[in-house]
């Protein structure tokens, strides 16, 4: 049963935990919004995917999500102020629903994948 | 690398809001205050934030390390400096703090300044602590996994 | 008609074919109910102990992100259950090749 579309709940999980690295590079954003010298941070969160689906057609899927580490990198284009911080509020605010709605849909995803696969075999096979 | 660390990361900057807002309701208390313990009109404080790791060396050192460095984002408070600002000085001849020409040392503290650095601090407060609702939210999806 | 009887008696000679006692059982790896039933409880086994180790690195307190852990949890819970139906399949092919009267 070989295919060459990704499998969908390794993706599914690199996809959770790629939003848990860019909700968590939002809330360093958020605690220093005041930090003199500070610059935003985020992961280039459609690369990091679709290297982490490259990966997953190559690996076993027992290996869980432990080699996907995700890199943590300054934003350009902001507006620095006279401290040289350059986290702007409504940007990180936006992000951060975003990002919430994203790990929601992973979650739901995931768990209407594991429903599919339960009811396959506890219901279909009443023959 | 996981939920918990952002919830560390985002109480750390409600501590450190906290005291931001702390030292500037002692600015404006203190206003107006001549004469303190150890002597002379009240210096203007301000907070130095620091943030705590956030160069990827950091990053791969603290994950080696203990685990009880905080994790990277966090902020701190650095340390608490007096403004340098010399003080206003005041003709008040009546005055008993007044010195030998009559004038009396007020502290440099403009409240509006402080006000408004009041309310950026309290919105910083809201933001971080609507960060640490959304991140609940999200550990709380995930343990919804295993549910049902 | 003595070479016939001679040739009779060749038969008696299988002791160059295998005994039947030492014949092993079909040794198919992916065929038949008991390889189905073997390659289930493997891949219960190593998803299992997998799992089983990412909750005990997430209770440690350690480098291990939650979705990663309930996701393996899950996997794991599914195999054994897919496991769980092979074998009552196999029970009840059993029974009903029992109940079978010739």
């Amino acid at each position: 049963m070989t295919s060459t579309t990704p499998p969908l709940i390794p993706t599914l999980e690199s996809y959770l935990k790629l939003t848990q690295s860019r909700e968590q590079a939002i809330s360093s954003n958020m605690a220093n919004v005041d930090t003199p010298g500070y610059h935003t941070q985020d992961i280039n969160f459609q690369g990091e995917l679709n290297k982490a689906i490259a990966g997953t057609l190559t690996e076993s899927e027992y290996n869980g999500t432990a080699h996907l580490n995700p890199v943590v990198r300054d934003v350009p284009g902001l507006l620095e102020r006279p401290d040289g911080n350059n986290v702007n509020l409504d940007r990180e605010g936006l992000m951060m629903s975003e990002t919430q709605l994203q790990y929601q849909i992973g979650i739901q995803l995931i768990k209407r994948e594991f429903h599919q696969m339960l009811s396959a075999i506890n219901g279909g096979g009443q023959s | 690398m996981n939920l918990f660390d952002s919830l560390a990361v985002s109480g750390s900057a409600l501590s450190a809001e906290r005291q931001r807002s702390e030292i500037i309701a002692a600015n404006l208390a203190n206003a107006e205050t001549t004469h303190t313990s150890a002597g002379g009109p009240f210096h203007r404080r301000e907070v130095v934030f620091q943030s705590a790791g956030a160069s990827p060396f950091h990053l791969a050192l603290a994950s080696t390390t203990n685990a009880n460095t905080p994790p990277s984002g966090s902020v701190s408070v650095s340390e608490v400096v007096d403004d340098p600002t010399p003080p206003v000085m005041r003709y008040e001849p009546s005055n008993p703090d007044a010195n030998q020409d009559g004038y009396v040392a007020y502290p440099a503290i403009n409240p509006a300044m402080e006000m408004v650095d009041l309310m950026g601090s309290v919105r910083a407060y809201q933001l971080n602590a609507s960060a640490i609702a959304a991140a609940k939210q999200m550990i709380q999806q995930t343990i919804d996994i295993l549910k049902s | 008609m003595s070479s016939a009887i001679s040739s009779l008696g060749s038969i008696g000679n299988i002791g160059d074919l295998p005994k039947l006692s030492s014949m092993q059982p079909p040794s198919g790896d992916d065929e038949g109910f008991s390889g189905a039933l073997k390659s289930a409880l493997q891949q219960v086994n190593v998803l299992d102990s997998g799992a089983d180790q990412q909750v005990g690195t997430l209770l440690k307190g350690g480098n291990t992100d939650m979705s990663s852990v309930m996701i393996a949890v899950e996997k794991a819970d599914v195999a054994f259950q897919l496991m769980m139906q092979v074998r009552n399949k196999i029970v009840n092919a059993y029974q009903d090749i029992e109940k079978m009267q010739f």
